[in-house]
């Protein structure tokens, strides 16, 4: 993705701390509902699984897509967005 | 729950203890030692098991052996039987027998790479039966397409062809009905798509590269195709574009198109994406040079900044001005206008030429008629004789 967000922007210029994992580019109100409602309800819990998935693309995809249900370009755009956070504060 | 390897050698006592007195056998002495037991269990328990779970019988069985029995390339019988029927450790082996280096698989990776295996397994099935492009794409997003997959390509193809004509009528009629513009991009797609695929109907996994690539693109810059075909309906110009589109998703179909039949033909090409998908590639070395056997070569081309999905009058209410044109415009509201500048430069030129002349002590006759035309007052312009005359008088007398 060459192009980002705001949201993006807004989510990678900063540890992320506490904030929702509505926080994440890519996941809005209803994939955010029902992250939580799987247990992913912070954003570092998503943070927890994408690490263990060794920040693989493809099976960061293919988890966040069975878990919530998002279409490639939210998937793309989560995964953008989590591996830019990474870069930068990991 | 993953089934363990059942070594009875590596079980306690107390386990196998337990074990025999589950299955109702009897228990030698107390002090007899750990063989016993094992032996007694393997006797009674693997018998009670060889009788109920046959199958699991052989898994077991493999599992012993370290995977040293069926590890040969058998097309279309999964070696690995079940995936979810192995330990971590080794499915973690099978995945790296693949190729594919895998994290932890914990409990809520498990999921993921057992799934893996399973595309891996069998797309080694399908792999014979393929050319063996080594276009590793991003998976689709049905997951029904792996079960499609029957290594039959040319004839997903020939009838994906003939799907083809078939939606493009269905989707003229319902192009009239409906406004949506990706309906039109279909259509045209599909009479393009057909007469291209007929065209070239060797070149499979050129479709599939080419698929990827639209797909790609056209999930990246959904918006502006969409824009572009406004304009452009039914240019051929655009036509990778629409391609893009009415391979989106499924679900985007079934909205505008309400046709389950017009839902098939994007999930016949993916098939073909499907089935190369274990040779791990990064999908930005798709782009050069891979293409060009259909004569299809999809351009690179950056999206609209923010377009995202919003339409462009929406995300910029006025003519997108950057800050320093602001500034500027704001100054230049304050300052003079430029032409006033120059105006005013040239009256006062003017004025201070006058001035030097009058203070000149040059040729008289051609000041007196300059100051004559411009002072036409004939008060104004004896004063200014008069002047003249009394400063060129000290000159004469001065040259003299």
């Amino acid at each position: 993705m060459s192009s980002t967000s705001q949201k993006h922007k807004d989510f990678v210029a900063e540890p992320m701390g506490e904030k929702p994992v509505m926080a994440l580019a890519g996941i809005g109100e209803v994939l955010g509902k029902r992250l939580a409602e799987k247990g992913f309800d912070k954003a570092y819990v998503v943070l927890g699984q994408f690490l263990v998935l060794k920040k693989d693309e493809e099976l960061f995809r293919d988890w966040i897509k069975d878990t919530c249900g998002a279409n490639v370009k939210q998937q793309g755009d989560c995964y953008g967005c989590l591996k830019e956070w990474c870069d930068a504060f990991l | 729950m993953p089934m363990f390897v059942e070594d009875p050698a590596n079980f306690s006592k107390s386990r196998l203890k337990s074990d025999l007195v589950a299955h109702n056998v009897k228990l030698p002495p107390a002090k007899s030692k750990k063989e016993v037991y094992v032996e007694l269990h393997m006797q009674h328990i693997d018998q009670k098991k060889t009788v109920e779970f046959s199958s699991d019988e052989e898994v077991e069985e493999d599992e012993e052996d370290d995977m040293e029995g069926e590890d040969g390339e058998n097309p279309g019988d999964a070696e690995m039987p079940d995936p979810s029927a192995l330990t971590d450790d080794d499915l973690k082996a099978a995945l790296l027998k693949h190729g594919v280096k895998a994290g932890p698989i914990v409990a809520s990776t498990r999921f993921l790479y057992e799934k893996k295996l399973r595309k891996l397994l069998q797309s080694d099935g399908h792999h014979g039966q393929l050319n063996g492009a080594k276009n590793g794409m991003m998976y689709s997003d049905s997951e029904e397409e792996e079960e499609e997959e029957n290594g039959e390509d040319n004839d997903a193809e020939s009838s994906a062809e003939e799907e083809n004509k078939e939606t493009v009528e269905e989707s003229d009629q319902a192009d009239e009905e409906s406004s949506q513009v990706q309906a039109g991009s279909q259509s045209v797609a599909a009479n393009v798509y057909s007469s291209s695929s007929s065209s070239s109907s060797s070149s499979s996994q050129t479709f599939s590269i080419t698929e990827m690539l639209k797909e790609m693109e056209g999930r990246r810059s959904l918006s502006t195709s969409a824009n572009s075909e406004r304009a452009f309906n039914g240019g051929n110009v655009q036509h990778h574009w629409s391609q893009s589109n009415r391979l989106d998703m499924p679900s985007v179909v079934n909205r505008t198109m309400k046709n389950q039949s017009l839902y098939y033909t994007p999930k016949a090409f993916p098939q073909e994406r499907e089935m190369q998908e274990p040779v791990k590639d990064d999908f930005k070395h798709l782009f050069p040079a891979e293409i060009t056997p259909s004569g299809i070569y999809a351009t690179r081309r950056r999206p609209i900044k923010g377009a995202a999905g919003r339409p462009i009058q929406y995300m910029y209410p006025d003519t997108p001005v950057s800050p320093m044109t602001l500034q500027r415009r704001d100054v230049e509201r304050r300052l003079v206008p430029v032409h006033i500048q120059i105006l005013v430069f040239v009256t006062v030129t003017c004025l201070l030429y006058l001035i030097y002349v009058c203070v000149e002590d040059n040729t008289f006759s051609p000041i007196v008629s300059l100051l004559d035309n411009l002072n036409p007052g004939s008060n104004s312009g004896e004063a200014l004789l008069h002047k003249t005359e009394a400063q060129d008088t000290p000159a004469l007398s001065e040259w003299e």
